[in-house]
């Protein structure tokens, strides 16, 4: 299968189940909901060393916050639900609790599994805090220097889909990073999916384990590596100068299909596909992770 | 079933009516027979509801009253649920003791609105009263959780003795306002005079009070201003003769 030239591979991306809280930052403008949103989600683009996988999922209008101002909503992902309000506890309230003029709602409220955030945070307030039930939904208000700090008392957690990928295989650096640059710019704007590392681009891909460091974990992908082509048993066909990697976390399985089939598209259609090649994805052979993304399937259909 | 019960006063009253069987929940599982049935007290003696209202529907827990009912106590006394709408004014001891579901009173309500039992500790503890008029005396007394809102004018004594919860009043308060206050908020948008027993705090906005008006014009459709909800609010701390945990929050400016 071709896409404007672009060779998509017969392979799969493997993903993870995990955990999911959608948290809805409101600020006086969206760039005080930003600024919160950008530091709750910093330092989260991979479980493997940051114990929780975050990012901005997209801007709320203020028709669609409960407050009406400008909000953004971010989604924070967990590989157990054991630890998801922990991330959560620590992460709002240094960051979100921090920022200027911001309050912070539960962004899945029909959820059943609920998860005590707000509840745990109102201590802050060492006991000036006070709660109110409005709509069914119980906020708490903790005083803070520059006035109160508002926060849904329970957020909800869903099962989500974490790990969903694909490989942008290119003649250049340039080449990928404008093809990846382009995959991201379609998938944002896209409801239910966070790309959780730097740009939403992952350069640095990793195999499971290491061939030589028993402690490591996590590895370099040297199979995908275009300097290590001579030297391992390389998956690069010649002519491949660079890869990069789309990394991408979802509510379910739905909103990582809608968005890989928009990045692949995007990424195949730069105008530059003499130097992209082809499309690929990470997979563990199918042993590891429940959900699998074939790429031609998800081409082929709409 | 029905989408909605109906009950149309058939003549104007002339006497005190007891009402206090009158209640969204109360109405909720009945046949219209059963409702017209009921047995309520008009001028002090048995009366069943039939001979009073006209009956449309059954089974539902929407519950609409037509008619000029301020001579009407007690309605809606302790519903716990279902939604209730009076197309008018009511009297006195509206939705004393709510316990949850909805009063919407298109009219103006007599003393004791969303007040307490008598010899009740404890007054409204959960649901919505929306007075689109004003209220007499005591509204909102000894309230434990829930938002009673008077979008007139509220006479003395609102929020008397007040535990918890929300009471918001778009006209003016007459004093005293929030006597004996422990927890619960009063927003005030029309006027209300300063109390010693209430210091002031700070002016600022309160972010649940964002929250509180936009569901509260979203459901009900009342006239609440973007200056309202995003407004400033002058905060008094009280009764600082109780707790002191109140709040009033006086409207300011946008």
């Amino acid at each position: 299968m071709r896409l404007n030239g672009v060779l998509i591979e017969d392979t799969f991306a493997e993903a993870f189940t995990m955990r999911a809280s959608r948290v809805v930052i409101t600020a006086k403008t969206e760039r005080w909901a930003r600024e919160a949103a950008v530091k709750l989600t910093g330092f989260a683009t991979s479980v493997i060393g940051c114990k929780c996988e975050a990012g901005i999922e997209r801007a709320v209008g203020t028709e669609a916050t409960p407050d009406g101002r400008p909000g953004i909503s971010v989604l924070l992902l967990t590989m157990d639900k054991e630890s998801l309000p922990t991330r959560l506890i620590e992460r709002l309230g240094q960051t979100v609790l921090t920022c200027p003029t911001t309050a912070c709602f539960d962004g899945l409220p029909t959820a059943p599994d609920r998860l005590g955030v707000g509840k745990a945070l109102r201590v802050f307030g060492d006991g000036f805090q006070a709660s109110k039930v409005i709509a069914g939904r119980r906020y708490w208000r903790i005083p803070v220097m520059e006035g109160e700090f508002l926060i849904d008392e329970t957020f909800g957690m869903q099962k989500a889909v974490g790990g969903g990928n694909f490989l942008i295989l290119a003649r250049d650096a340039d080449a990928a990073l404008a093809a990846a640059e382009a995959a991201v710019l379609a998938i944002e704007p896209l409801p239910g999916v966070i790309l959780p590392f730097p740009g939403g681009i992952v350069r640095s891909g990793s195999k499971v384990g290491s061939r030589r460091y028993k402690k490591m974990i996590a590895t370099t992908n040297d199979a995908f590596s275009p300097t290590l082509r001579p030297l391992t048993a390389s998956a690069l066909p010649e002519g491949i100068g660079a890869v990069l990697e789309i990394v991408l976390d979802g509510l379910d399985g739905g909103a990582i299909q809608e968005a890989m089939r928009a990045g692949i598209r995007a990424a195949c259609g730069t105008g530059d596909a003499g130097r992209v090649i082809s499309i690929s994805a990470g997979n563990y052979g199918g042993k590891l992770g429940p959900h699998h993304f074939p790429l031609r399937s998800i081409m082929a259909s709409q | 079933m029905s989408d909605r019960i109906v009950l149309t006063l058939r003549q104007p009253l002339t006497s005190a009516l007891d009402a206090s069987r009158i209640a969204a929940d109360r109405l909720a599982d009945r046949t219209s027979a059963e409702i017209a049935a009921l047995p309520l007290r008009y001028d002090g003696q048995p009366m069943p509801l039939g001979e009073l209202f006209r009956v449309e529907g059954e089974r539902s827990q929407h519950l609409v009253l037509e008619g000029d009912l301020e001579r009407a106590a007690g309605i809606a006394t302790a519903q716990a649920r279902g939604t209730l709408v009076i197309e008018g004014s009511v009297g006195p001891d509206l939705a004393a003791g709510l316990m949850g579901g909805s009063v919407l009173v298109q009219g103006s309500v007599g003393p004791n609105a969303a007040g307490a039992l008598p010899g009740a500790s404890r007054g409204v503890t959960g649901g919505e009263v929306v007075i689109r008029g004003g209220a007499g005396a005591g509204a909102a007394a000894r309230m434990r959780r829930g938002i009673v809102v008077v979008m007139g004018a509220a006479a003395a004594g609102a929020g008397r003795g007040m535990i918890a919860g929300t009471l918001l009043i778009g006209g003016r308060a007459a004093p005293p306002v929030g006597r004996f206050l422990k927890r619960g908020s009063i927003i005030v948008l029309g006027g209300v005079e300063s109390d010693p027993l209430f210091p002031y705090a700070c002016t600022y906005r309160p972010p649940h009070v964002r929250v509180l008006l936009r569901h509260l014009r979203a459901t009900y459709d009342l006239s609440l201003t973007s200056e309202h909800i995003g407004g400033s609010y002058r905060r008094y701390c009280g009764d600082m003769a109780e707790l002191g945990r109140g709040e009033i929050l006086a409207w300011s400016a946008a």
